[in-house]
């Protein structure tokens, strides 16, 4: 009797630990999103001092990574988790990573835009990069929602998008290109632009990585090296299998 | 009921009797109770049958008519069923009413577990947040709004503002949220859509500093021509008069002006004043060299430094709050009057308090004071030639160092305003010394 007790005591312990280190992977990713859209906000409205602040602010992310990243080692030495909740701590793991480099590019985007706010500023106020921006902060906080709420459907179509950041990437490359052919006064800037949007496609990349480890926690499938139409389909019968 | 009992009683016996009867004339007596007994037994067994059965099949059948004890019963269960049934539909109806007035409400609204756990929301509370049903229900909601400045308001336990921020989903919206706790650790969280506050509120900070601003360039050409017009002796000395009221009222407008941006400039600039340590000491005694040597001022101006410790904040700010206490303080306090400057700390606090006996001021006024343009006594501010706006200034700045303004005074006496500022504010001595300030 007193044994049971003890398991199920272990074992509630276990479920908090758990949850709390996801509620820090989450508040990380909050964090990452806030300094995601600062530096493009600092990009588009030309503000270096916001731009500076993003770049001197990612020590705190660093520092969330080491503090998960040691929570995760103290859980698998304490408790050996097997199972669903082994592939939980190991999704954590790789999902601070890329966090971790989303704040990297992040810190990127705000201090080339510091600089961008001293140069002079084009006629488009940067309308393509400012959308290519928001479709990338839209990615990575539905892929922080599908990790907050175990959603492999979710994590699947937003690691869809992925192609569309793509596709935007390239004719943003194409224009600045462009640019620079015709007026080589611009040049400067376009290198600067095409940083940053090179930057932001990146981290399209992490956030669909991100994706990939929800579908990985959830379903144990490692997806990384296969075709999204062929996952989707899967997971698409996965359900229709829980549902029946 | 009573009556029916006995009845009951009386249907027993007569059977038992009629058996008795039987076994008198016709043969052995105990039989033929036997046999009235059983009858009756039967008979109660098939009524029992009966009631059970429609019991049992309540809903498709009606209730059997068997009368008697058994008719009351049955009718008994009917109007319990009845009373029931009708509470029941009640309580479903007002459930109903509740659900659909939440769900109407202009307002979000997500009832959180004392984990902070999702535990209802309403549909409005859904668009704005981008929350699924049910899917999120039982989520943590700071895993979902993930805002660091909403998870700090969520884990603190000062809940009487609300906190204003932008959602992740819809990124020109201003969403202002408040946590309400409620009995037994719950909460609700309501989700307010100001947006359009916002947008107004910044139209009006946009238009003061640009009005300002644009007002600042005329303003300086007519007093430099007035300055000119001043020393010109080749005037008809009659103009000397108006001259130098046109050049009082000039200074008087600049000096608004100076203070509408300097009020503008503290309400656009977000959040928390900077850090920067400011040795409050040092500039409480130069401010009080400068009122000593200025012209109009009350025989008395005393200053008591009962600290050395200093403030982290914005120096500036802070010099331009404690100017205008004791530009006030010096206004309204006659040439006979005393105005003592007070600097102090405690384990709370700092404190800086400008002690003044002058006119006072009467106590329905107290609580607007800190109001733009608010005036105690109209025509007699405007003749000591204030711009109306020092206290506004000097709550802003106080605001922004976390801290607030207290005001005493009696009407007559003179008043006392005392600056608080919180204690992780203090610059300590100990931090001082070790830096060789």
């Amino acid at each position: 009797m007193e044994t049971a007790d003890l398991t199920h005591h272990i074992s509630r312990r276990f479920n908090e630990d758990l949850e709390k280190v996801r509620n820090q992977v989450l508040q990380m990713g909050g964090f990452v999103e806030q300094q995601l859209h600062k530096a493009i906000t600092a990009l588009i409205e030309g503000d270096s001092r916001l731009g500076e602040s993003v770049a001197t602010d990612d020590y705190k992310v660093n520092g969330m990574e080491v503090s998960i990243d040691e929570e995760c080692s103290r859980i698998l030495a304490i408790r050996s988790p097997a199972a669903g909740d082994l592939r939980v701590i190991v999704a954590i793991i790789k999902t601070i990573t890329d966090l971790e480099r989303i704040g990297d590019e992040g810190e990127k985007i705000g201090y080339i835009a510091s600089r961008l706010a001293t140069m002079e500023r084009p006629a488009d106020k940067y309308r393509e990069v400012k959308h290519l921006g928001r479709q990338v902060a839209q990615m990575v906080h539905d892929a922080l929602d599908a990790f907050a709420r175990m959603d492999s459907q979710a994590a699947v179509k937003t690691a869809q998008q992925d192609k569309m950041v793509d596709e935007e990437y390239e004719s943003i490359h194409r224009q600045c290109i462009t640019f620079m052919m015709e007026d080589p006064r611009t040049i400067r800037r376009a290198l600067e632009i095409m940083w940053i949007v090179r930057a932001l496609e990146r981290i399209g990349d992490h956030a669909k990585n991100i994706c990939e480890y929800v579908i990985y926690m959830v379903h144990g499938k490692d997806i990384r090296h296969t075709s999204l139409e062929d996952v989707a389909r899967q997971i698409e019968a996965a359900h229709a299998l829980a549902r029946r | 009921m009573a009556a029916m009992w006995t009845f009951a009683l009386v249907r027993l016996a007569s059977i038992l009797l009629l058996g008795l009867c039987l076994g008198l004339l016709i043969g052995p007596i105990s039989p033929w109770i036997l046999a009235a007994a059983c009858l009756y037994l039967g008979w109660q067994l098939l009524n029992l049958y009966r009631l059970d059965r429609w019991l049992r099949m309540r809903s498709q059948m009606d209730p059997p008519d068997l009368g008697g004890i058994w008719g009351d019963i049955v009718a008994q269960v009917v109007r319990l069923h009845r009373r029931k049934q009708f509470h029941k539909q009640r309580l479903v109806q007002l459930f109903r009413e509740l659900r659909r007035s939440t769900a109407a409400l202009p307002d979000g609204v997500i009832i959180l577990s004392t984990q902070r756990e999702i535990v209802w929301f309403n549909r409005q509370a859904a668009r704005l947040l981008g929350l699924k049903r049910p899917i999120d229900v039982g989520l943590r909601i700071d895993n979902l709004i993930r805002s660091p400045e909403f998870v700090l308001y969520l884990h603190g336990d000062d809940f009487a503002m609300p906190l204003v921020i932008r959602p992740p989903v819809q990124l020109d919206l201003y969403l202002a949220l408040q946590v309400v706790p409620y009995g037994g650790g719950q909460s609700l969280l309501l989700v307010r859509d100001v947006t359009r506050q916002m947008r107004l509120e910044s139209m009006r900070k946009d238009f003061v500093a640009n009005a300002s601003h644009e007002l600042r360039t005329p303003l300086t050409v007519i007093s430099g021509y007035l300055d000119t017009l001043a020393d010109d002796s080749s005037i008809d000395p009659a103009w000397f008069g108006p001259i130098k009221d046109m050049r009082a009222q000039a200074q008087r407008m600049n000096a608004i002006i100076a203070d509408l941006l300097e009020l503008s400039r503290l309400e656009s600039t977000d959040g928390e004043a900077p850090r920067d340590a400011v040795d409050v000491p040092s500039m409480l005694e130069r401010l009080h060299r400068d009122a000593l040597v200025s012209a109009e001022r009350p025989r008395q101006v005393q200053l008591d430094l009962e600290s050395t410790e200093g403030l982290f904040g914005a120096g500036h700010e802070l010099e331009s709050a404690f100017t205008n206490l004791l530009v006030n303080g010096m206004k309204y306090t006659p040439a006979e009057g005393t105005v003592r400057m007070r600097w102090w700390t405690d384990a709370d606090g700092a404190y800086f308090s400008v002690i003044d006996s002058g006119i006072g001021i009467p106590a329905e006024h107290i609580p607007r004071l800190t109001e733009r343009f608010y005036r105690v006594d109209a025509g007699r501010s405007r003749g000591q030639g204030g711009s109306g706006l020092g206290l506004a200034i000097v709550k802003h700045a106080l605001q922004r160092h976390g801290g607030w303004l207290d005001v005493h005074s009696v009407e007559g006496q003179g008043s006392t305003f005392t600056c608080h500022f919180p204690s992780q504010r203090i610059w300590k001595e100990a931090v001082r010394a070790a830096v060789g300030a």
